[in-house]
Formats: C-alpha cells, sequence, structure tokens
C-alpha cells in the first residue's frame, strides 16, 4: 500500500509542481520518489517494516499486496526509477510527462495486488491511459502519433474484451473477489461440473491480459508502437507493463487452478508460437529498437511457460526473470537512445565502440550476454529456473525454448560486428561521452544475482 | 578452487594493466597455476585411487546445486594439459598490439580448469559455456578475414549444442529422488530405453559439435584458420578435448543405457571422419587448414576409441588426448613461426626453409613425426591402442581407421617437405632463442612421452576402470 500512496502521492506533486516547467527540473524529485517507494516496500516486504494500519485502510478483498507482490512493486519502482534518472530530459516544457508516466506506474501496482476483478480492471485503466498520451508525447513526431493512436484503438478494444471476460466470470460464478472465486471453483472440483461461462470469461480475459502483455497472437501492436512512442516510453513499456502484466495474470489464474490442465495445452501452444515468432521476426529487423521489440516478444513467449507451472510456489522464479529482463533491457535501451542518431538508428550505430569507449563496450557485452541467458549473468540463472520448472509440464515447450534463445543469438550478437569493427571517419560522437553510474549499477546486479542467485528464493 | 581463482585474478590483473606488463611476464606468471595443481595434490592428500575426490563442495544454487570440484587421475591429467599448454599459448604470442588477447586466454584457462574438475551437472553446463566466450572473443577481435561470420557460426553451432546438453541434464535432474545435480545422484538415475536415447543424444550433440565428429565439423577448418594462432591452439589444443572428456565422463556413463544404439552410429561416423578429414588434408595449400583437418581425422579416431568401450580403447584415448594437445598446439606454433618470419603460410610459397635454420627444422621435424606416429614420439602408443581396440569391435572398421597412418604421414610429410625442403621459394628470418623455448618443451614433452608412455597410462588407468564399472552399472554392454 505504501507504495501506491508514495508514488501516486509524487506523481500529482510532480504534475502540478512541473506544470509548464522543463522537465529536468523535476527529475530528480520524481526519482528520488521513485526510490523511496522502492525501498519502503522492499523493507516492508522482508518484514522490516510493517504498515499494517495503513493497509487496512484498504478493504481486505479488494487490494492485497502479499510479500511477493511487495518485492515485484519495489523491483518495478526501482526500474522506474532508474528509467527516469538515465534518459535524458526532453527539451521543451512538460514535466507533466514524469507525473504521467509515474501515475501509470500507480496502476501497475494496482494490478500486483489486486484480488479483485474490479480492481484488476481499474489497475489495467489507470497503466494505460497515461501511456496513450505518453506514447504520443514526441507531438511533432509523426511516428509516435500513429504509435499514439495505434496502442490506444488496440488497448481500448484488448479492454473492452478484458471487461467482458469479467462479465462471463461473475455470471459463471457469482463473485468478481478472485479468492472467493478460488474458494467456489475449488469446492465444484471436477473440470467438467465448472458452467462454460466461466471458461469464455477465462479466455476472453486472457485476451485482454495477453494483448498488454504483446503474446502471440495479439503483438502486432507491438513493434510499431514501440518503435514509435520516446524512447523513454518504449523502455517503461517494455519492461514495466510486461512485467506488472505476467504477474496480473499470474495472480489471476491462480484462482482458477482447477481448470489449470484444460488452460496450460491452449498456454503452451501460445508460448511456443510466441517464442518462434519473436525470435524469428527479430532476425530480420534493421533497426535496434525494433530487434529489441521483438526480443520483447520472445521473451513474453518464455514468461507464458511461466504460467503453466504450478505458480503459487514459483513466484520467485517470475520475479528473478524480472529482474533479469528488467535489467537488461533498460540498459540495452538506454544505449540505443545513447548512441542512435537522425541519420543512424541501425545496428551501425554502435560503430567502432571498442575504440571509442571500452568500458561502454563492456556494459554492453554483459547486458547482451544476460538478455541472451549465457552464464554466469542473471539472465541465465533465470531461463534456469524457469526451463526447469515448466520442464516437468512441457519438456517440448522447453526444448523449443531452448531453440528460441540460440536463435536470439543471431540478433543480439549482430550488435558485437560493428562495436568491435575499427572505427570509420564518421564515428559516432555520442560514443566519448561518460555512462551512468546508475549503469554500471546495474550491470553489476545483473553479474551478482548471477552468481548468488538463491537471493531470489530467499526474500519469497 | 585455486587453479580457477589464480588464473581469474591474473586475468584481471592482465586487463587493468593493458599491455604495460611485457607478455614474457605474463607467460611465466601463469605457470603458477602448474605449481598450484601440485599444491593441491599435497593439500589434499589426493591418492590416485579411480576415485573422483571432493576438493571443494559448497552449496550454490538454492535446490540440490552445490558448486563441487573434484579431481583424479583423468580429471588431473587434462588439467594438467591446459595449465601446461596455456604458458606456452601465451609465450607464443608474437605482436603486441593484441592487448585483450592475454586476459581472454587466462579467463579461459579458468573456465576450462572449471569444465575438466566440475563435479555437479550445472556446473559443468556453466563452466562449458564459459569457456566459449572468451574463445569467441578471440576469434572475433583477432580474426584475419571474415571475423563475424565465422565466429558467430562458431557459437551458434556449439550454443545449439550446449543448449541440448542442458536439457538433457535437466531432465537427468528431475528424476533423481532428492532433484540433485550432483554427478553421483545423476549417475544413479536409471532410465528406460527411449528417454535414455534422448537424453544420450542431447549430450552427444553437444559433444559431437565440439569435438567435432564428422557431421557436425563444418564450423571448424574455418574458425581454426581465420582464429589468431593463439585461438587455433585454445580451440584445438584444449577446447576440443572438453568435447572428447565429456563423452568419456559424462555421455557414456549418464546414458549408458542408449549406448548399444548409439556405438555404431559414432564409431561409424568416426571412422568416416578419420578419413574424410585425412583426404581432404592431403590437398590443403594453407598449413592451418590443413592442421584443422588432421585434428578432425584425430579426434575422430579418439572418438571412436572410446565407443569400443574397451579398456584398451579408453586408455588410449586417455593418453591420445594428452599427446594431441601437445602435438597441435607445436604444429600451429610452428605454422605461427612459419607466417611470422618467412611472410606465408600457403604451400605454394613456401619450401627450402631448412637451410635458414637447422634447429629449427630438426624440431618441426619431430613434431611431424610425432603427429605421424612414427614409433618412439609421443603419436604410436595412443594410437596403437586405439587402432588395437577399433580392430577388435569391428575388423572392417578398424581397417579403415588404419588407413589413417597411412594418410597422415602422407600429409604431414607433405606439409614438411613443401614447407621445409626442397627448392627455395621463401628465406627464413633469424628466430630469436625465446621463441624457440615453448617449442623445446613441447618437442622435449614429444620424446619423453614416446619413450616412456607407461608413467601416463598409469595415472590414469584406476580412473578409467571405475568409468568403465560406471558404464557397465548402468547397463551391462560390458560383460
Amino acid at each position: 500500500m505504501i507504495g501506491i500512496l508514495i508514488v501516486f502521492i509524487g506523481a500529482v506533486l510532480v504534475l502540478f509542481l512541473g506544470l509548464n516547467k522543463p522537465e529536468g527540473g523535476m527529475k530528480t524529485l520524481s526519482s528520488l520518489v521513485l526510490f523511496l517507494a522502492g525501498v519502503l516496500s522492499l523493507l516492508e516486504s522482508l518484514s522490516i517494516l510493517n504498515f499494517e494500519r495503513l493497509s487496512n485502510w484498504a478493504p481486505k478483498n479488494m487490494i492485497d499486496f502479499s510479500k511477493g507482490d511487495l518485492m515485484f512493486v519495489s523491483l518495478l519502482a526501482f526500474v522506474t526509477a532508474a528509467i527516469i534518472a538515465i534518459f535524458p530530459t526532453v527539451e521543451e516544457k512538460g514535466s507533466d510527462r514524469l507525473g504521467l508516466m509515474m501515475l501509470s506506474l500507480t496502476g501497475a501496482f494496482m494490478m500486483i495486488g489486486a484480488d479483485h476483478l474490479v480492481m484488476l480492471f481499474l489497475g489495467i485503466e489507470v497503466l494505460s491511459i497515461p501511456l496513450y498520451v505518453l506514447a504520443g508525447s514526441d507531438k511533432h513526431n509523426l511516428r509516435s502519433n500513429e504509435a499514439a493512436i495505434k496502442y490506444f484503438l488496440m488497448g481500448a478494444f484488448s479492454t473492452a474484451i478484458f471487461l467482458l471476460g469479467c462479465a462471463f466470470i461473475y455470471g459463471g460464478s457469482g463473485s468478481l473477489s478472485l479468492s472467493e472465486i478460488s474458494l467456489r471453483m475449488s469446492i465444484v472440483g471436477h473440470l467438467s461440473e465448472f458452467p462454460a461461462l466461466i471458461k469464455v470469461g477465462v479466455i476472453l480475459m486472457s485476451t485482454g491480459l495477453l494483448f498488454k502483455v504483446s503474446a502471440f497472437p495479439f503483438h502486432f501492436w507491438a513493434p510499431d508502437v514501440y518503435e514509435g512512442s520516446p524512447n523513454k516510453v518504449t523502455t517503461f513499456m517494455a519492461v514495466v507493463v510486461k512485467i506488472a502484466g505476467f504477474v496480473a495474470f499470474a495472480n489471476y489464474l491462480q484462482a482458477f487452478e482447477a481448470l489449470a490442465s484444460w488452460y496450460s495445452k491452449w498456454l503452451i501452444i501460445l508460448a511456443v508460437c510466441t517464442i518462434i515468432f519473436g525470435n524469428i521476426a527479430a532476425i530480420s529487423q534493421k533497426t535496434v529498437k525494433r530487434t529489441l521489440a521483438y526480443s520483447s516478444i520472445a521473451h513474453a513467449g518464455y514468461l507464458l511457460l511461466f504460467l503453466i507451472t504450478p505458480m503459487k510456489a514459483n513466484m520467485w522464479i517470475l520475479f528473478a526473470y524480472s529482474v533479469a529482463y528488467a535489467l537488461s533491457t533498460v540498459v540495452l535501451f538506454y544505449f540505443n537512445d545513447k548512441y542512435s542518431t537522425k541519420k543512424e538508428y541501425g545496428f551501425g550505430m554502435f560503430s567502432g565502440l571498442l575504440k571509442n569507449n571500452q568500458s561502454a563496450t563492456i556494459l554492453m557485452v554483459i547486458s547482451l550476454f544476460s538478455i541472451a541467458g549465457i552464464p554466469v549473468t542473471v539472465g541465465f540463472t533465470a531461463k534456469y529456473y524457469l526451463f526447469t520448472s515448466a520442464f516437468e509440464v512441457s519438456p517440448l515447450a522447453v526444448g523449443i525454448a531452448l531453440l528460441g534463445s540460440a536463435i536470439s543469438i543471431m540478433y543480439y550478437f549482430k550488435a558485437f560486428k560493428p562495436m568491435f569493427e575499427s572505427a570509420e571517419s564518421n564515428t559516432n560522437e555520442a560514443h566519448a561521452s561518460k555512462i551512468l553510474f546508475v549503469v554500471y549499477l546495474m550491470v553489476a546486479a545483473s553479474i551478482v544475482f548471477g552468481m548468488f542467485p538463491y537471493l531470489f528464493e530467499r526474500c519469497f | 578452487m585455486e587453479i580457477i581463482i589464480l588464473p581469474l585474478i591474473l586475468s584481471l590483473l592482465a586487463a587493468f594493466t593493458g599491455s604495460k606488463i611485457n607478455k614474457t611476464v605474463w607467460g611465466l606468471l601463469s605457470f603458477v597455476s602448474l605449481f598450484a595443481m601440485v599444491y593441491m595434490k599435497q593439500h589434499y592428500g589426493i591418492h590416485n585411487d579411480g576415485v573422483w575426490h571432493n576438493t571443494y563442495d559448497v552449496p550454490w544454487f538454492s535446490n540440490g546445486i552445490h558448486f563441487t570440484l573434484g579431481i583424479d587421475g583423468l580429471t588431473g591429467l587434462m588439467i594438467l594439459l591446459t595449465n601446461l599448454l596455456v604458458p606456452i599459448i601465451i609465450l607464443s604470442i608474437q605482436t603486441n598490439n593484441q592487448k585483450s588477447l592475454i586476459p581472454l586466454i587466462l579467463f579461459m584457462q579458468a573456465a576450462l580448469n572449471g569444465v575438466f574438475m566440475a563435479k555437479d551437472g550445472l556446473m559443468f553446463y556453466i563452466f562449458w559455456e564459459l569457456a566459449l566466450i572468451p574463445i569467441y572473443f578471440i576469434c572475433l577481435l583477432y580474426s584475419s578475414k571474415d571475423a563475424f561470420k565465422t565466429t558467430i557460426k562458431f557459437f551458434i553451432y556449439t550454443f545449439i549444442g550446449s543448449l541440448a546438453m542442458l536439457a538433457s541434464l535437466i531432465y537427468l535432474y528431475l528424476k533423481t529422488e532428492n532433484h540433485s545435480f550432483a554427478y553421483d545422484e545423476l549417475l544413479s538415475v536409471q532410465l528406460n530405453y527411449s528417454e535414455s536415447i534422448w537424453v544420450g543424444a542431447g549430450f552427444l550433440f553437444a559433444f559431437a559439435v565440439k569435438i567435432p565428429i564428422f557431421p557436425f565439423h563444418s564450423w571448424q577448418a574455418n574458425t581454426y584458420t581465420n582464429a589468431p594462432a593463439q585461438g587455433s591452439m585454445l580451440l584445438s589444443g584444449i577446447m576440443l578435448k572438453m568435447g572428447l572428456y565429456g563423452l568419456l565422463r559424462w555421455f557414456m556413463p549418464m546414458a549408458g543405457e542408449s549406448i548399444a544404439f548409439f556405438q555404431p552410429i559414432v564409431i561409424l561416423l568416426a571412422v568416416i571422419g578419420i578419413i574424410y578429414g585425412a583426404v581432404i588434408a592431403i590437398k590443403q595449400n594453407d598449413l592451418k587448414r590443413l592442421i584443422a583437418f588432421s585434428s578432425l581425422s584425430h579426434v575422430g579416431l579418439i572418438a571412436a576409441g572410446f565407443m569400443t568401450l574397451s579398456a584398451v580403447g579408453i586408455q588410449g584415448g586417455v593418453l591420445q588426448m594428452f599427446v594431441h594437445g601437445i602435438n597441435v598446439v607445436a604444429l600451429f606454433y610452428i605454422v605461427e613461426i612459419i607466417e611470422t618470419h618467412a611472410g606465408s603460410r600457403e604451400l605454394s610459397k613456401l619450401g627450402g626453409l631448412a637451410k635458414f635454420n637447422r634447429l629449427f627444422a630438426a624440431l618441426y621435424l619431430i613434431v611431424v613425426l610425432g603427429t605421424a606416429a612414427v614409433p618412439l614420439t609421443n603419436g604410436f602408443p595412443g594410437e596403437l591402442l586405439l587402432l588395437k581396440s577399433v580392430f577388435d569391435y569391428n575388423t572392417i572398421t578398424g581397417v579403415f581407421a588404419g588407413l589413417t597412418i597411412i594418410l597422415c604421414a602422407v600429409y604431414m610429410l607433405r606439409m614438411y617437405q613443401f614447407s621445409m625442403l626442397g627448392e627455395g621459394k621463401a628465406s627464413l628470418k633469424e628466430i630469436g632463442l625465446m621463441k624457440m623455448i615453448p617449442l623445446l618443451i613441447l618437442v622435449a614433452l614429444v620424446i619423453f612421452i614416446g619413450v616412456c608412455p607407461q608413467l601416463i597410462i598409469d595415472q590414469i588407468s584406476p580412473s578409467i576402470q571405475k568409468i568403465m564399472l560406471e558404464i557397465s552399472n548402468s547397463k551391462g554392454v560390458l560383460s
């Protein structure tokens, strides 16, 4: 609860204080607020601090943060703080962008903690509406406008489907509270005795969430929207929206655990399709941003495999994967933003990086290794945990996922070619500039978590 | 543990000091690991009784995954090879402008030591992958041409192989009683026939790519040819042994139930590889390419010997692994010297180099004879044992595998003849004494092992007996 409260107050403050002021002024304030929210949630989840009285304000059956949920909350708060801190500010006036981003984060928190379908729906909306604005916040750029309208239309459509699903579930089970539904379903017991309404509801709701996490076959918006939106917003979408979406997905599917044998075979098919499609489409992309967009689709595929495992005991695996994915994705988007120029936004932007900036090269290499899942990075440990737990359910799907990660090498390592080339005459000026401390910290974290992976399990 | 930490520290030091310190110093410093090995043997009081002794064991990943290192005769021989060759490889560096080369080689040494000592499935996989990373960068940064294309092929090929192995390991892991990756636990898993074929195929694919066995070799020639000399040495001298070691230590005991199924296939492919590699080697003009294909031919014989499952074959194979490491590094070193001192490594542009430096010519000849398995050189005992085992397995296969002796002599002597003898097309510049020392060490080993191979066989035979016992426990092909 404390996380939502702080971030929401911070968002309102930043919105009003920063009205008509340049973004730079509010940058420190907003990242500090987010950092504070992250620290407090982390401490609460480790039972060092206790905000019970605060949590009691909220109706228990609507929103309830378990210890694991709080870990996710603090992760997302830290990641957003890092995104705001490392990406350069926009020249023109508009601190409201930071405020909107924080508002959107509040929605993500609501999705994570939701114990009620109405709350889940509210969370999705609070997450999405600021994002529709943010996607188009680069208003003079035609592509940004395209992204906004595309995201808005698709998003509105998928939310409507989600809402329809809620209605069906209410019709089938007589309740909207997830714990209540789960209780009633466990009493009914046998699969064939469930009213078909519930199955239809689950399908419709899953459609809405699959859209949010950009999984096959609802992924077509992602590359266009990711490419058109400003880099900072793209990173936020790729990381925060995806993680929050998966946590919400996992939380709500847990209520329908009695149906697991039915939905998991569909999820396996979707996961396999997402992995194959995301990885193969990424190979032929020319721009770095689109490659990362398709890579994020592929990662959605791996994460879908998580949903077929027994989730309740395995939430820490989802957390480990989220950490791995967030750390490397943010760093890679950061380098893409830093080195892309008006003329060059393909892989050529890294040309001659080794010669000009060795530390940046090392940071990028480690992040690429991590996102590709090569030991000793956290990307490997997370993938290892995920695949091992999914292996028991479907060895074939894991086999395809392994093949997918082998294919992913082809496009992640594409960056190495220009990086290690001897620099040509027209070197990128941005190469010489210093890398922020936060980026070093994130890359170091991805190695430390890779070497001491038991930290994750202990936290849950 | 020491011999993993030490090279890592040295590697970091080398990375930070850059090229300020002479490469010779690093070469000498890396000998430290060799002494650390001796210290380890004293410190842990290890008896060579065939048991794979734990030297280090701490819990690592939360559930049943330990950071376990073990040492026995087989592992000991492999890490001896690694720690012996790495300093020589570092000393063989000719130029000073390859700044990242020394840190990468030292990092590789740590990973290779880890591969050979890992006694836990996941650790084995992690070190296996870690060993791939430095060699990938060595090839990418310092390849002569087409760096990206050849290295990415190499990387993806081996990466798919290792992922297949990971799948097999995870499968075994989930089958263990209390979910553990420990070697002995994995070993105790009972698989049914079809399961064991899948698990075995996963292991075999990873090792077949690395060794490489015939149809999986297509990455090899280009990678060896384009890589810098040190990269080729690491790849063929040590890294290739990872595959053979894995075959012996992991594939055969773990998927023993399926050996009857894989045995004829692998032996057939290996024998095809022996002849295929040798025939192509005869036609090569580029010295490095020639060695690459000769290497394919030699390791094919080792793999075939292992798969016969006879004590003779496995002993000969392990001995030959050590010997091949020394010979092939010596050959690549000679090629490197010829290339830098005579200006080319193409046979058509060389010839008559012997008269410029008699000592070099003599050493070169000894290495060539060693590779061609002339008696009293190191190649002979291993090859004899291997051929005997293949012959015992099946006479016709034995006859074909035996062709290697003739073919190897053909391409090796051709290599020597066209580069050193005959009319002089090129001239050899003065070779400094420092550059001869590594070669002298290697040649001394060629003769020493040739004269008394029993020293090594005594070291490895208890472990081999143990491994053969494990294989026969897991199914009963051996009687």
